[in-house]
């Protein structure tokens, strides 16, 4: 398979992006080169591209991903796989932000920390963090997984719907209606699925799965003392 | 969405021309206005004025009055002001003045003419320059490529709780204080009680926006004999709203950030040479190496950096 290089630079992002879908389309390993931390690089990547982006990337990269596998050698700013449904993205260093907001399918798999609010609203899929996740991961998120290895901030797992959140390491603090559990053996092994493909599967690691407490989903507004967990 | 950034240089350089850069990158984030804190050289007697004349029609009888009163209060300019006017309304000028008597009863009296002029900054080094429109027209007209110092802020402005002027632009200088300057990327959502509380105490505010807010707010806790560190610390808990602001005075630059996570701070620091900004590609137009970033991403956090490394004392 051939290769392409993207320049990026200074370039217009919509001219970069052209040129990245084309590269995609014409079924080259596409190398995207320079990238000064520029934002929206790699929207909407079709299934099959294989891409990688060296340096660090703005916000957005990999949003809408429809089944590309994306590599980000060291930072990616805001929303990182924002809205994807399908592929894999790596980051080599941190994810900022809202990494997978709303994605639907798919895993990112983060290499170092990320920043606040991992998984926001996610409806599917995994990401995988190595190191910590930032204040209030996986707010209200509605299904998918979120597995942190190194630790979670404060107010994990505020406001969730059926997304999970799996901790391997401190937890700072639990936010809104979030209820730890132990997880069963069946549960973990299920885990370590996803993460055996990324070469991460621990047998020693004290899991907290962290769930919905489900008090949010019953609210009932004249009841005021409801408001009293928050 | 604002855009915010800082630049401290190691010793004295071209802080003008890199917070164009800085500003530049982060235009997106908002074109109503762009602004510059810029810290020269410090001298050890006079001040630097920055303002705005709100009509060019009457431009010298009120820069007359402007300093008249300036007299009255036992200074004077030291050269002719520098004037700089387009199709606008407004004027912009640049005047070096003599010690007054006293600072804050001069520029009490000198408020007394809001209406025609305004005074931007004041220092022994700060100067803030303000206008409407993007970071190369704002830079070109005022001549900010060309501006050499130690440290420096930036904002480009999204207005969403009061009106696009000149005046109405970051950064603000905390009036009364010297040589404070502040940025700010957020809202306040108390910003009327506590306008009321400082305004009981006597400080003046010349507009409706939140930020020039905290600058006082800030500067007040540390007359009271906090330091900048725990007035910083202090603000996070006492004001409401989502924020990260960043204030400068001639020691060098600090940030908050509000308890709710909302607004970035990204930081390249490399042995003491400095670029902060709201977004990571804006500081990778000051460091173009793939140089580690710091993401000051999380709840509830603070910092200060110290021009040449040194601490900051307040």
């Amino acid at each position: 398979m051939s290769e392409h290089i993207i320049e990026v630079g200074k370039r217009h992002i919509k001219e970069i992006n052209e040129e990245i879908q084309d590269a995609a389309a014409s079924d080259k390993v596409v190398r995207v080169v320079n990238t000064l931390s520029r934002h929206n690089l790699g929207i909407g990547l079709p299934d099959g591209c294989k891409i990688s982006f060296e340096g660090s990337t703005g916000y957005y990269c990999g949003g809408l991903n429809v089944g590309a596998t994306i590599d980000i050698e060291r930072n990616a700013g805001w929303a990182c796989g924002e809205g994807m449904s399908k592929g894999h993205i790596t980051v080599g260093g941190y994810a900022g932000m809202s990494c997978g907001a709303a994605m639907m399918g798919g895993t990112i798999h983060v290499k170092g920390d990320a920043g606040p609010r991992v998984g926001v609203a996610m409806k599917g899929g995994n990401i995988v963090v190595e190191g910590k996740i930032g204040y209030q991961s996986g707010f209200m998120s509605h299904s998918g997984k979120i597995i942190a290895l190194g630790g979670a901030g404060e107010s994990c797992a505020d406001a969730l719907w059926e997304g999970e959140i799996w901790v391997a390491g401190e937890i700072e603090s639990l936010g809104v209606d979030a209820h730890a559990v132990e997880p069963t053996a069946e549960e973990v092994a299920e885990v370590d699925t996803i993460l055996d493909p990324l070469g991460l599967v621990d047998t020693s690691r004290e899991w907290r799965k962290l769930v919905s407490g489900q008090r949010l989903w019953y609210f009932e507004s004249r009841d005021a003392s409801a408001w009293l967990m928050i | 969405m604002c855009g915010i950034a800082g630049r401290i240089m190691q010793g004295v350089g071209a802080v003008g021309r890199d917070l164009v850069d800085l500003m530049d990158a982060q235009e997106h984030r908002g074109a109503d206005s762009t602004g510059f804190a810029i810290y020269g050289p410090p001298r050890d007697v006079g001040y630097v004025l920055r303002g705005i004349g709100f009509s060019k029609m009457q431009m010298d009888a009120d820069l007359a009055d402007f300093t008249n009163i300036l007299r009255d209060n036992g200074s004077d300019l030291l050269s002719e002001p520098k004037i700089v006017q387009d199709a606008n309304k407004h004027y912009c000028f640049r005047m070096e003045i003599k010690d007054p008597n006293d600072l804050a009863a001069w520029i009490a009296d000198a408020d007394e003419l809001t209406d025609r002029i305004e005074i931007q900054s004041c220092g022994r080094s700060l100067e803030i320059i303000k206008d409407m429109g993007g970071s190369a027209e704002v830079a070109d007209k005022h001549g900010v490529h060309d501006m050499q110092g130690t440290h420096g802020l930036g904002h480009a402005r999204l207005a969403t709780e009061s009106s696009v002027l000149p005046n109405a632009s970051h950064p603000f200088w905390a009036r009364p204080f010297s040589d404070v300057a502040i940025v700010h990327n957020g809202q306040i959502t108390d910003y009327y009680t506590w306008r009321d509380k400082l305004e009981r105490r006597g400080y003046r505010f010349l507009t409706e926006n939140d930020s020039e807010l905290i600058a006082v707010w800030v500067s007040d806790q540390i007359k009271a004999g906090l330091s900048m560190e725990q007035a910083l610390r202090k603000s996070i808990s006492s004001i409401d709203g989502v924020f990260t602001y960043m204030i400068a005075n001639t020691e060098g630059v600090g940030f908050a950030k509000d308890r709710f996570a909302m607004k970035p701070l990204v930081v390249i620091d490399q042995n003491g040479d400095l670029a902060m900004a709201t977004e990571e590609q804006a500081v990778r137009r000051v460091f173009s190496n793939e140089c580690d970033v710091i993401n000051h991403d999380g709840p509830s956090l603070t910092g200060l950096w110290g021009v040449n490394n040194r601490s900051i004392a307040a």
